[in-house]
């Protein structure tokens, strides 16, 4: 059954279309197992930085009628540490590794590619639009299409992997800032990343809920935003897309497919329906296929491309 | 989905110069082993064990450690915290005859646990270990529930002299020798504590609680996850029965700090 969701992507074989995105129970390998194991087709590590980060202090998550705000704050052992993980990951799995990275200027990000370029990882993807990293690095690279465009040439040059590159939904125009990506060599396209940033406020203490105040927003309430973006996108385009924002259940991965997806990232859902989300939502993919009489992945219709 | 709740600290009992129990006055129905997330906006969020659920009344007890709880320790009762859970698994309610092996500040977790096993009809022994007198926790309250205790302090200030892995290991023996062993064995305390206690329980099942840093505490954000099973402690812990604890190879031997970065015992 299951074997119907396979497909390959950028030449390498994936059982699955859905991916665990960064951020989500990927610290380390065993992290990253479980997902894999429950039926995540591609896996992503959590955004690497050059020196270990301890992450903002809690509350760093806030839970709320729709979704979810987050505030990690970037947390991660460092590149060496996490290509450490990676590399015991892959021992044990066959799972495509996506290695995510997060730099704030084009110096370090080459720094972290030459370090990606040695470990077992299989594409590499620049982490340009964390959006709780404010006081610390004002607005996300994401916001501009000329830094965009800077660093993924220069990564592009020096990258023995392909380059995805993570997108910010936070943006006037994600369009122009998916095109200069696309023109510095980018291999494929993540978004959206989570939306706002947002605020949540205790009324009886009198206190923004989350540590650092605001937070990206995620979960069901967020998926319109996503597939109209990734719409968008995907019609001025012509290299694939992972889309995600909000998937919950297989019809929203299929939303996801139809706006322009290739794989679709499964994230706030591990929340909702636990870890072996990934293997329901492959089970709702399947039955809508059945229903539908699609035999593959490739054969779900996606949308008209909007016109110019 | 949301479960944050905003109380006032209704009692607070001092019980060594380091160590405090807050009481709330809250029907959380938790369950022996489980914790809360508690913050006060200001500080950070840190995860606690219920060392007593009533059916209106909760209680943690914590221990000075870190900046963390001594912003908490200047709080009063009738000051707000907001608090979320309780979290986590919880300890399995055992039949027939148990022992308990407590250490330090783990220790009051198992005060919660003894009034179920004593609801239940389970004869409860308990070694209540701590390194002095002085940090030795909760003796009067334990007295009150009418289980068997052994007291002990690595120096001997308080109760007999040795570590509670020591009094556990001498228990376990004269046990066999009698072969009436203990139906289930329960630990809460410093991991190398447990990891000492773990080759004496070959042929009794058990379960352990166990602390790894913890951050959303909704298994999302990954920081507590064990290897090589991947288990996250804030969802499938935090107490592990054996069959889990005997595979993961990182008992014992090392920890992730809040980077993720391995951190060696």
């Amino acid at each position: 059954m299951r074997k119907r969701l396979k497909t390959k992507f950028l030449g390498i074989e994936v059982n699955s279309p859905l991916v665990l995105p960064a951020g989500i129970m990927d610290m380390s390998f065993s992290g990253l197992s479980v997902s894999a194991k429950n039926g995540a087709g591609v896996v992503t590590s959590k955004s690497l930085t050059l020196e270990p980060r301890m992450g903002h202090k809690g509350p760093v998550v806030a839970e709320f009628a729709s979704g979810l705000l987050n505030a990690m704050g970037l947390c991660n052992p460092g590149i060496m540490d996490g290509l450490t993980e990676i590399n015991q990951f892959k021992e044990r799995s066959d799972t495509p590794v996506i290695v995510s990275v997060f730099a704030t200027n084009t110096d370090d990000f080459s720094e972290l590619t030459k370090h990606v370029n040695k470990s077992r990882g299989d594409f590499l993807e620049l982490n340009l639009s964390c959006p709780n990293v404010f006081d610390e690095f004002g607005i996300p690279l994401a916001a501009s299409k000329d830094e965009v465009f800077k660093i993924v040439k220069t990564v592009k040059e020096i990258s023995r992997l392909p380059i995805i590159v993570k997108l910010s939904p936070n943006v006037y125009d994600i369009v122009e800032i998916a095109l200069a990506a696309e023109k510095a060599g980018a291999d494929v396209l993540c978004l959206i990343n989570t939306v706002g940033p947002g605020m949540l406020i205790n009324t009886k203490m009198v206190k923004p809920v989350l540590f650092n105040k605001f937070g990206g927003l995620s979960g069901p309430c967020i998926k319109p935003v996503a597939l109209k973006l990734i719409y968008q996108t995907y019609s001025a385009v012509n290299i694939p897309i992972i889309g995600m924002g909000g998937v919950t259940i297989g019809e929203d991965a299929i939303e996801m497919i139809m706006a322009g997806a290739t794989l679709v990232g499964v994230g706030t859902a591990v929340y909702y329906r636990g870890v072996e989300v990934f293997n329901k939502i492959n089970d709702e993919i399947i039955e809508f296929m059945n229903k539908s009489n699609y035999d593959s992945l490739e054969d779900i219709p996606k949308l008209e491309k909007l016109n110019e | 989905m949301n479960n944050r709740r905003t109380l006032k600290i209704a009692k607070i009992e001092t019980e060594t110069d380091d160590i405090k129990t807050y009481s709330f006055k809250y029907s959380l129905n938790a369950k022996p082993g489980q914790f809360i997330m508690l913050t006060d906006f200001e500080g950070g969020e840190k995860p606690f064990s219920i060392s007593d659920c009533t059916e209106d009344v909760f209680s943690i007890t914590v221990k000075r450690i870190g900046e963390f709880t001594s912003h908490l320790f200047q709080k009063r009762v009738g000051d707000y915290v907001s608090i979320r859970g309780a979290y986590g698994s919880s300890f399995f309610i055992s039949k027939g005859k148990v022992l308990l092996v407590g250490g330090g500040y783990a220790v009051p977790t198992f005060y919660f646990l003894s009034k179920v096993l004593k609801e239940n009809g389970t004869e409860v022994t308990l070694i209540n270990g701590a390194r002095t007198k002085d940090e030795h926790l909760f003796s009067k309250k334990f007295n009150g529930l009418g289980i068997k205790v052994i007291n002990t302090t690595d120096d001997g200030s308080f109760g007999e002299k040795g570590t509670s892995v020591d009094v556990a290991k001498r228990m376990l023996n004269n046990q066999r020798e009698n072969g009436k062993m203990f139906d289930f064995v329960y630990a809460s305390g410093p991991e190398m504590m447990m990891k000492a206690l773990q080759p004496l329980l070959d042929n009794v099942e058990y379960e352990f609680l166990l602390e790894r840093y913890m951050k959303c505490a909704i298994g999302i954000c990954g920081n507590c996850t064990m290897d090589p099973l991947g288990i996250r402690l804030c969802v499938e812990g935090p107490v592990l029965p054996k069959k889990l604890v005997e595979q993961l190879t990182e008992f014992g031997k090392y920890h992730r700090d809040a980077s993720g970065k391995r951190i060696k015992y």
